[in-house]
């Protein structure tokens, strides 16, 4: 508690120099005294993974053992997977799921703010996102290959509509949650729609904004074995469904870490982003 | 020796189950059918499973595919299920607790490669730069690349992308692909529309690549309810001989099982071979306990292609899969 106070009025302190600022929570990594606990529970996860295979509870059939699965990495990173090396298949999976990202952001803004300001635009797209946001993934999928084919266009269009309904939604959230009085300010000394929507709602309501893209990125990730299922020949998630077709648990099992771990690596990112593009929130915990 | 005790120990549970009472009596059993043309389809329509098991609830579950089966299986959801050869070799070397009992088809035109007319496809070599599909790791898929090695063509020259019958159905309406090696029902469909029928697995068997789908059990329930492995065995070739006798009122049941018109049906029975149970005890089939016949060969060959396509880790010895092939069953019913 104490460090969580100190950290907050030294940034308080320092907001003219917005650089600094937005490295301050990096340079006061050490703080963080709670860290070891998260390397522990990984830690113990690993040993309890080991041991289980080492003293064979596990049948190997199902849960291979860390050093098959390192191996798997070493094979597939080195030889390939049916055609793609493992950089190719992250590489191919992150496109998708990068410029899914983008446009689901690119669309998902801009309407989650006019929604948000205007109460007509709000009661116009509404109905369209509350209804095709809780349909499952694969439902939709069928008709998205029946109208834009087994090609790319179908796999981006099933992540793009699973990321946008977060975001529009943190959207809508945060440009309401901004106090009216800023908006009422900025209008006496003369601000326009545009002034208000790029010096008042867009800082105002950024660090939602950011969540909800962290909360659609997620979303986007977890569908992309879905995406990846029908007529896909490379993708990490193309690369589990096929290896879990032939049994090949050691190849499941190092897809699932290698996914997870670019997906903390993208969150991280947009974290960092965050933190570098909107310096005033660097106090906020993410 | 294994076999021995088993058989044995199966005909004497079977002895006391008819003498005194029913010794152990499964409140459910599970049959994991393929969706194609075979046998399984009678059995199921006149519930010849049930009849011989009363007082048993009988589930099917259908399954698109060798891919989804193995999973099943992995997954311990199923009694009783069918496999192609090539999941059938890839779920023997990754130690599946499984037990192949009996032949349920030989596959003959019933699975084949359709071409799209227009695209003016006369041999393998056209393929080069377009689309095919196949369900990969079912039979098709395995024939369709012997296929293509066999002429020398590197499958790297064309599109080979996996989708389920059904999908590539799908996809071939919509124009996305060229070509598809899969099968009936869904081949129908595609024949129907601009599609000819360019190479079948038949061909492919007189080539020496034979293609069939065995019946196998789960061994956690033939060790626990022998007498009833015995009983689905009994069944199913109830199904086979209803089949070979009753050509007429077989197309019929395809028909509304799969809810085809009687034409397709009849069609699409002719291009899968139905086997008596007394032939499948031939050296051409699964052979006798103690001599078992070309099935063995067939799963090792469908082994060593997977190894060298690297979705296999090892090729099992000839051993192992004479071991996965028991005959007994099949022997105590056509006795």
């Amino acid at each position: 508690m104490n460090n969580l106070a100190e950290n907050k009025t030294t940034v308080l302190d320092k907001p003219t120099n917005a650089f600094l600022a937005s490295l301050y929570p990096f340079m006061k990594k050490q703080i963080d005294n709670k860290r070891h606990l998260s390397v522990m529970t990984i830690l113990f996860l690993f040993f309890a993974w080991w041991f289980v295979t080492f003293i064979g509870w596990a049948n190997p059939l199902f849960l291979p053992s860390p050093s098959a699965v390192t191996q798997s990495f070493v094979d597939v990173a080195v030889d390939g997977y049916q055609g793609s090396t493992l950089l190719e298949h992250v590489g191919t999976s992150l496109y998708r799921i990068l410029t899914a990202f983008f446009f689901a952001c690119l669309v998902g803004i801009p309407l989650g703010i006019l929604m948000g300001i205007s109460h007509s635009f709000h009661q116009v797209f509404n109905p369209i996102i509350e209804f095709y946001r809780p349909l499952p993934p694969l439902g939709l999928y069928t008709l998205l290959v029946m109208w834009l084919g087994i090609g790319e266009s179908s796999k981006l269009a099933l992540l793009f509509l699973s990321g946008l309904p977060g975001i529009i939604i943190a959207t809508i959230q945060a440009v309401s949650d901004i106090n009216p009085n800023y908006v009422r300010a900025a209008r006496s000394v003369g601000a326009k729609r545009w002034d208000l929507i790029r010096e008042v709602y867009l800082p105002g309501a950024g660090p939602t904004i950011l969540t909800g893209m962290r909360i659609s990125l997620g979303f986007i990730y977890t569908v992309l074995v879905a995406a990846e299922i029908v007529a896909a020949t490379a993708g990490i998630g193309w690369m589990i469904w096929d290896a879990a077709k032939f049994l090949l648990s050691d190849v499941v099992i190092m897809g699932l870490i290698v996914l997870g771990v670019t997906g903390m690596l993208l969150d991280l990112t947009l974290k960092l982003f965050g933190k570098i593009v909107m310096p005033w929130t660097a106090v906020r915990k993410m | 020796m294994k076999i021995m005790r088993k058989a044995l120990s199966a005909s004497l549970l079977f002895a006391l189950s008819t003498s005194i009472a029913q010794a152990e009596v499964p409140e459910e059993v599970t049959v994991g059918y393929l969706n194609l043309v075979n046998a399984q389809l009678v059995t199921k329509s006149l519930g010849l499973v049930q009849k011989e098991m009363p007082g048993v609830k009988i589930n099917y579950i259908k399954v698109g595919g060798g891919g989804d089966m193995l999973r099943a299986i992995a997954g311990d959801q199923i009694d009783f299920g069918g496999l192609g050869n090539p999941p059938t070799a890839i779920g023997v070397t990754r130690d599946l607790p499984i037990t192949g009992i009996m032949v349920l088809n030989m596959l003959d035109y019933v699975e084949a490669m359709a071409v799209r007319t227009s695209a003016n496809i006369k041999k393998l070599e056209d393929l080069k730069g377009k689309t095919i599909a196949a369900p990969f790791g079912s039979t098709t898929h395995y024939l369709l690349l012997n296929a293509l090695a066999d002429e020398g063509i590197d499958p790297a020259s064309m599109k080979i992308i996996d989708l389920r019958p059904n999908d590539i159905a799908l996809a071939w309406s919509r124009g996305d692909i060229d070509a598809a090696w899969f099968w009936e029902p869904a081949l129908g469909k595609v024949l129907n529309d601009d599609g000819n029928l360019f190479m079948t697995s038949g061909i492919m068997a007189s080539r020496g690549y034979p293609t069939w789908d065995v019946g196998v059990v789960m061994d956690r329930f033939a060790e626990k309810y022998p007498d009833y492995v015995e009983k689905f065995v009994r069944a199913e070739c109830k199904g086979i001989d209803y089949w070979l006798n009753n050509p007429a009122d077989t197309a019929k049941i395809i028909a509304k099982e799969l809810e085809l018109s009687l034409e397709d049906a009849t069609r699409m029975m002719k291009g899968t071979e139905m086997v008596p149970c007394p032939k499948q005890l031939t050296q051409q089939y699964i052979g006798e306990t103690g001599k078992k016949g070309q099935f063995v060969d067939t799963l090792l060959s469908t082994a060593t292609f997977l190894k060298d396509q690297k979705r296999l880790p090892k090729v099992p010895t000839r051993d192992t899969f004479e071991t996965f092939l028991d005959a007994s069953y099949l022997e105590t019913i056509t006795k």
